[in-house]
This record gives structure tokens, C-alpha cells and sequence, in this order.
């Protein structure tokens, strides 16, 4: 009769161990870190007993960590309390988008109160609801005329390589138009800001380029939570799947993308996994076309890891060769802030 | 009058009905997910053009998502999201209560 | 003046924001439904919570019960606005949270007026109540309950009050003592109603009829109610016996008798009957009825 919302404080060990037990009892048993330290805050929902019957997470836009005890003849009721009180604790922050990412047989639960599918897998489905949406952000993008050869290539750029712009430069040769999509993810050295505008500047000449911020909808994969999927090995497959399914069903759809161009990954797995991924997933509509990695000569490819660790390790000038004259300007006037935060992140476990 | 921010009131509970108003820029634009769609999606939707146009909302879009709400509760939640969009909570226009 | 009588044997409180119980809250046969704007309602939610109510008031039927609702205090930025739509829409009773002295329900009642001048309401025609939730409050009950024309009631909130007195709640209510015969004696010496505190534990139906029962005894008029199953509990618990129903039958023979003759003197067997057993033996017949343990002429159905 009356469920009562109260705030669950994760910090707390028995109200932790009971939020787990909670969810371990409902099939949810993954509660790594890289899921738990991203949580803003967590909701209970508490019968007339003061017993757990219900829970939810807020995470940036995220909510995840829904879970609920369902009544006899109420089906429903309960899930729908705890998703509203996400919801309007969302629009406290100001926050007005959401999205989900859990198993496909909540699909339709989240349907049910107001949530629109974005893409899914054998393994899991992403959801959102409210606004700005998928179709506010692929309005907001300069469309180009019907009829043209149109390529894509998502990079994070952190920061902005010759590599980077050897892979935007032949992309651009070999089609009318490019659409450069810049991830979106704060956790990287240059903030999403900075390597905007640094792909902007480090492709200024090449007309036919159109360098856009990734939004809410290319991000880093590794970031889709996961704690639904109990096999670690599953979980970089659903990740992969999901973003490939969200890039062709959506915004190469919506922005007639014929060609994905991705820079062979010789250094990382998980990269290569993705790779795979996509070459699985994105054809017959979306062509991948993967592009060797230029190389300085003697098999010394330029990679966006190394131009970090230069900074890192103040070899400033061996950076000039390898980044556009932009970012090499950006580098050196930023310097020591760059090196401050690289020391930041080491000290906060990063 | 125009949308200051995007707001949202009421639930997703039964009987309830959640609205979110966000800037628009063509008139007042829709998007209703409801069980009974068919038979009272006109009637929800004219329920809350009737509060935005006695506010003087000219321009919004409007995601509702009804969970069988009467008239009665569409249009109060359609007053808060309102008052809540337009940033006029403490000063309710009382003239369209 | 003020005991307008009525029945208020069940205040049944329901969550303003609420659509499933504020539309349903008519149904159960509570004598007073008592819409919550305050501590039901969470912070982000308070403007809501007061326009769901407005509707409802608006276009809900609910029957003959009387309809209270309760504002958020004078302390908080949701008061004035609170009271300026309630009385915009013909809330019968207006409940203040947290009374402590006589000022506040005048400065409440100020804004009332102004409101019923504004939104062009009979000037009088809204009533208060007070919710006595501290010591403060219980040591000035009288003039609480007698501050103002308007006064409707005064009522013990326990969980305030006993945290206050630096205790909390125990099933024998001996906490609670003191505060329930000082806010009886205000209110009937104020010549108001007089509510007794909820009771929340839902497993416990033994310890609410005792308390009910014990609360009957003192000469409440009746108790707030978290739960619509609760209605029917008190309702028996206020139910009179058939003596006292034959007894009131009496009184009010001899009364019409009385009327009949023209004379201003009501006398049974041979004695003056008083005013209080008058009130008494209509009181025993309304909640007769209400009870339905007579029939439409006054006869003793039983049950």
C-alpha cells in the first residue's frame, strides 16, 4: 500500500551489502568498480516493512542498477515508481535526457514509460528517453546533397595525430564528402572540447570534411555498462555489437554514410575486437574500409598513446613530427596544464 | 510566451500522467505514448494544448507519457510543467488555474 | 458557534501528488478526507502536489465528506501559495502543520481572508484547523483552539510532539497522555473538534482498536487514519449501544414534546433536561445512523 523512496548510500557496508544481495537475488551480479564509481546516487524503494523492494541508479545520464521485487497483482507498479523517481531526480540536476542500457526482456517495460529503442544485441539494449534525443542531435548535423559518395570515421583523437589526419585525408580523396566524428568522453587528456577543435583545425584545408562532436551516441564502447552481463567475455561482444548497431541503424541511416573508415589497430585487442565487430555488423549498408596506419618509416607507426607519453615524459619536441602543426602549437602552450592533469589522473587511480 | 527551460511533471505511475516541454520552434509538436492512444490521444493532447495556449506557449515540444490519467490530473501536471518550464513556479498565473 | 456538528470520526490523509489515491479518496466513507501537501509531498514535487489537488477539488466528486487539506508551514517558501490556491478552490478546511501559538493561525487566517477577497469567495467561508506538534503547542492549546472564529479543530501529531519531548512512540501511548486530555480540554473548551493522532503500524490491528477505543473513551471526536481499512475499525469503535440509542431516542421525544407545547423547558421524568445531554443524545443519533443501526424513522434496527 505504501512503498516509500529513500536514498541508498552505497558507501555504507550493510546498506551496500543489502543493495547487493538485493540485486545478486535478481540475476544483476556485477559490481566491479569501473561500474560502481561512476554512480551519482542510488534509490531504494522500501515496503510498509522497511524492506527493500526496489532500486535504481543514477550514473551522468545513465540510469542503471533498476531492479525491482515485483507485488501480486501489480506487475509493473513498483518498476514504474523507481524509474519516475530516477527520472524526476534527473530533472533536478537538469539533466532531461536518460539513457538505459540493460537485458532485452526489459525492453519493453522501459517502452512502456516513455523510453524508444536506439539499438540491441543477443546480450543487451540501449534505450532513451526524453530530450534532446537521437533525432534532435542528427538534425543538429550540416546535411550534405543527395547522390554523393559519403564516408564516416569516429575517432577520439586525444589528441589529433598525422595518423589521425593521413586516415581523414584519404577518406576525403576517395569520397565527396566526410563526416569526422570526435567521441565523446571527458576521461581522455584533451577534453572533448579541445580535440573538437583540434580536428578542426588540423583538417581547416580539406573542404570536404565535416568534423562533428559524438554526443551522447558515439562514445567510448568501453564505457556501456555491462553489470547485467555476468561472462567478462561476453561483454566487450555486447559493447562492440551495440555500438556498431547504433552507428549503422542511426546516424549512417540518417546522414547516408556508404563507408566507414577505421585505422588498422596493430597494438590493441580490444581495438581489433571492435574492428571485427564492425566489419561484422555494419555491411552490406555500411562499407568498412580499413586504412594501414602511416608509419614514420622503420615500422614506427604514429600512435595517439605515444604522443601522450611524450608529454608525459617532457620529450615535447620528438611530438612535432608526428601531430599537425595545430596541435603541436596547442601542446606547447598548454604544456605543463597537460602534464598537471596526466599527474592528476595517475593519483586518482587512473 | 516562451520556454525558458526544459521541464517535466508527474509520474510514471498508474493513473498518473508524465509531461516534459522543451523549446520547439513549429508550433506545438506531440509525442504521446499511451494504452489508450486510440481512443483518448486526442483528448489528452488537446487537454495540454489548452494550458500551454492559456499561458501563451505558442511554440514546445510536448513528450507525454499517460498512464491512464484522468482529464483532471493531465491538466494539473500540464500547469506545473508549465510554470516549471516557463520558470514561474513561485509566481503561479492564477488566473489559469 | 463553531461545533457545526458534524461527524469527524475518521480524518483519512492522502498524498497530494498522488492521482490513483487523490481520485479514489471519496470511496471508503471517511467523514473528513485530508489532502497532504506537506509531509507526503518531496520538496521538488510541492508545486505539483498543489495543482493535482486544485483539479481534483475541481472536478472530483466526493460525496459528503468534509475536505481538509494540509499546507506546508509558515516557515516554508510553499505557504502563501498554498493557501491562495486551496481557498481559490473552496477547500472546506485549511490544516496548519506545527502550531505553536495563537499569532499563527492568525496570521493564517489574514492570508485566508485576503485569498477569499481575491478569488471572490465568501469571506468566512473557509475554516481552519490546527496540528499541535510540540510542547509549545500543547501548553498553548486553549488559545490555539480559540484564536479565531474559523477554528474548525485542533489535533495531536505524534511523532513530532514525542520526539520534542525527547521520547517516541510505546503501544501503551502513556507518552501521549498528557498531550491528548490538554488538547481535548482546548477543544472542548473551545468549543471545536478534537482529532487523535495516527496510528501506522498496518500489522497491529489489537493495538489501534486499544487505542481507538481508549481515545473513544477520553471523548475525541474521532482520529486521523493513514489507511482506508482503518475507516471501518474506528467506525464501529464509535458506534452507540442500543441503550444509549433508546436513551437519546428519549431525549429527543421529550424534546419534540417540548416543541410541540411551545415551551422552552425540556423535562423527562420529571427532571430539566440540559443542554449537553441534548447535544449528547444528537450526537448518539447521527452517529446512529451513520452507523446504520436505525432506520429512516428512528427505529432500532441493530445490526
Amino acid at each position: 500500500m505504501s512503498d516509500h523512496i529513500q536514498d541508498l548510500h552505497l558507501r555504507s557496508k550493510p546498506q551496500r551489502r543489502m543493495w547487493q544481495n538485493f540485486l545478486t537475488e535478481r540475476g544483476i551480479d556485477v559490481f566491479n568498480d569501473t561500474e560502481i564509481d561512476v554512480i551519482d546516487e542510488t534509490i531504494g524503494l522500501l515496503d510498509d516493512h522497511d524492506q527493500l523492494v526496489g532500486t535504481g541508479s543514477i550514473a551522468g545520464d545513465v540510469i542503471k542498477y533498476i531492479a525491482v521485487q515485483n507485488e501480486e497483482g501489480a506487475s509493473g507498479s513498483r518498476f514504474n515508481m523507481v524509474v519516475s523517481e530516477l527520472v524526476s531526480r534527473l530533472a533536478q540536476r537538469g539533466v532531461f535526457h536518460i539513457l538505459v542500457f540493460t537485458k532485452p526482456k526489459y525492453t519493453d517495460s522501459f517502452e512502456h514509460v516513455g523510453f524508444t529503442k536506439l539499438a540491441d544485441s543477443d546480450q543487451g539494449v540501449l534505450l532513451e528517453k526524453g530530450e534532446p534525443n537521437i533525432q534532435t542531435y542528427l538534425a543538429d548535423i550540416p546535411k550534405v546533397p543527395a547522390g554523393k559518395e559519403i564516408a564516416g570515421i569516429v575517432m577520439n583523437a586525444n589528441p589529433f595525430t598525422l595518423g589521425h589526419r593521413y586516415l581523414v585525408e584519404t577518406a576525403a580523396r576517395e569520397n565527396d564528402f566526410v563526416y569526422v566524428f570526435v567521441v565523446n568522453q571527458d576521461a581522455s587528456l584533451f577534453k572533448t572540447s579541445e580535440r573538437v577543435e583540434l580536428v578542426k583545425a588540423g583538417t581547416q584545408d580539406l573542404e570536404n570534411v565535416i568534423v562533428v562532436n559524438g554526443g551522447s551516441y558515439m562514445v567510448s564502447y568501453a564505457t556501456f555498462p555491462a553489470y547485467f552481463i555476468s561472462s567478462p567475455d561476453a561483454v566487450i561482444d555486447y559493447q562492440t555489437t551495440l555500438d556498431a548497431r547504433l552507428f549503422k541503424n542511426w546516424i549512417a541511416k540518417d546522414l547516408h554514410i556508404q563507408t566507414r573508415y577505421l585505422g588498422s589497430e596493430p597494438y590493441s585487442h580490444t581495438t581489433d575486437l571492435y574492428n571485427q565487430a564492425l566489419q561484422r555488423e555494419l555491411p552490406p549498408e555500411v562499407q568498412v574500409k580499413i586504412i594501414p596506419r602511416k608509419e614514420l618509416g622503420s615500422g614506427d607507426a604514429i600512435s595517439a598513446t605515444s604522443v601522450r607519453k611524450a608529454i608525459e615524459e617532457d620529450r615535447i619536441s620528438e611530438i612535432e613530427n608526428r601531430v599537425p602543426e595545430t596541435t603541436y602549437q596547442f601542446i606547447v602552450s598548454h604544456k605543463f596544464e597537460l602534464q598537471d592533469r596526466i599527474k592528476k589522473g595517475k593519483k586518482d587511480g587512473d | 510566451m516562451e520556454i525558458k527551460k526544459t521541464a517535466i511533471a508527474g509520474t510514471l505511475e498508474s493513473s498518473d500522467v508524465q509531461i516534459m516541454l522543451s523549446q520547439g520552434t513549429d508550433g506545438i509538436q506531440f509525442d504521446l505514448e499511451s494504452d489508450v492512444e486510440k481512443q483518448y490521444g486526442k483528448a489528452i493532447k488537446a487537454t495540454v494544448a489548452d494550458v500551454l495556449k492559456a499561458y501563451g506557449v505558442e511554440n514546445a515540444n510536448v513528450k507525454i507519457v499517460d498512464k491512464g490519467a484522468l482529464d483532471m490530473v493531465i491538466k494539473a501536471r500540464a500547469i506545473a510543467a508549465t510554470q516549471r518550464a516557463l520558470d514561474i513556479v513561485d509566481e503561479p498565473m492564477w488566473e489559469v488555474l | 458557534m463553531a461545533t457545526e456538528e458534524r461527524l469527524r470520526r475518521t480524518m483519512m490523509f492522502v498524498p497530494g501528488n498522488n492521482p490513483a489515491m487523490v481520485k479514489d479518496a471519496g470511496i471508503f466513507g471517511a467523514d473528513s478526507i485530508m489532502f497532504d501537501l506537506e509531509d507526503a509531498v518531496s520538496l521538488p514535487e510541492k508545486d505539483a502536489a498543489r495543482y493535482l489537488v486544485y483539479e481534483a477539488l475541481q472536478t472530483v466528486d466526493y460525496g459528503d465528506a468534509e475536505l481538509v487539506v494540509r499546507i506546508n508551514g509558515l516557515d516554508t517558501p510553499f505557504y502563501q501559495n498554498d493557501i491562495r490556491a486551496m481557498v481559490k478552490a473552496g477547500i472546506d478546511v485549511i490544516r496548519l502543520p506545527k502550531v505553536e501559538t495563537a499569532e499563527m493561525m492568525t496570521e493564517l487566517v489574514n492570508l485566508v481572508e485576503e485569498a477569499e477577497k481575491e478569488f471572490g469567495r465568501e469571506v468566512g467561508s473557509t475554516r481552519v484547523m490546527a496540528a499541535i506538534e510540540s510542547a509549545l503547542g500543547v501548553v498553548n492549546a486553549y488559545g490555539i483552539a480559540s484564536s479565531t472564529d474559523r477554528m474548525m479543530g485542533i489535533a495531536l501529531s505524534a511523532e513530532d510532539y514525542t520526539t520534542d519531548m525527547k521520547t517516541h512512540r510505546y503501544p501503551d501511548g502513556a507518552e501521549l497522555q498528557y498531550a491528548r486530555n490538554a488538547i481535548l480540554h482546548a477543544a472542548r473548551a473551545a468549543g471545536v473538534s478534537a482529532f487523535d493522532t495516527v496510528f501506522t503500524n498496518m500489522d497491529d490491528p489489537d493495538g489501534f482498536y486499544r487505542e481507538t477505543e481508549y481515545i473513544h473513551q477520553l471523548g475525541f471526536d474521532g482520529k486521523s487514519l493513514v489507511n482506508p481499512r482503518q475507516i471501518e475499525m474506528v467506525n464501529s469503535v464509535f458506534e452507540p449501544t442500543e441503550k444509549e440509542i433508546v436513551n437519546a431516542q428519549n431525549v429527543i421525544a421529550a424534546i419534540e414534546e417540548a416543541r410541540a407545547k411551545g415551551s422552552g423547558v425540556i423535562s423527562m421524568n420529571g427532571q430539566m433536561v440540559d443542554r449537553p445531554v441534548v447535544l449528547r443524545a444528537e450526537r448518539v443519533m447521527r452517529l446512529a445512523k451513520a452507523s446504520h443501526l436505525v432506520d429512516e424513522e428512528g427505529n432500532y434496527i441493530g445490526k
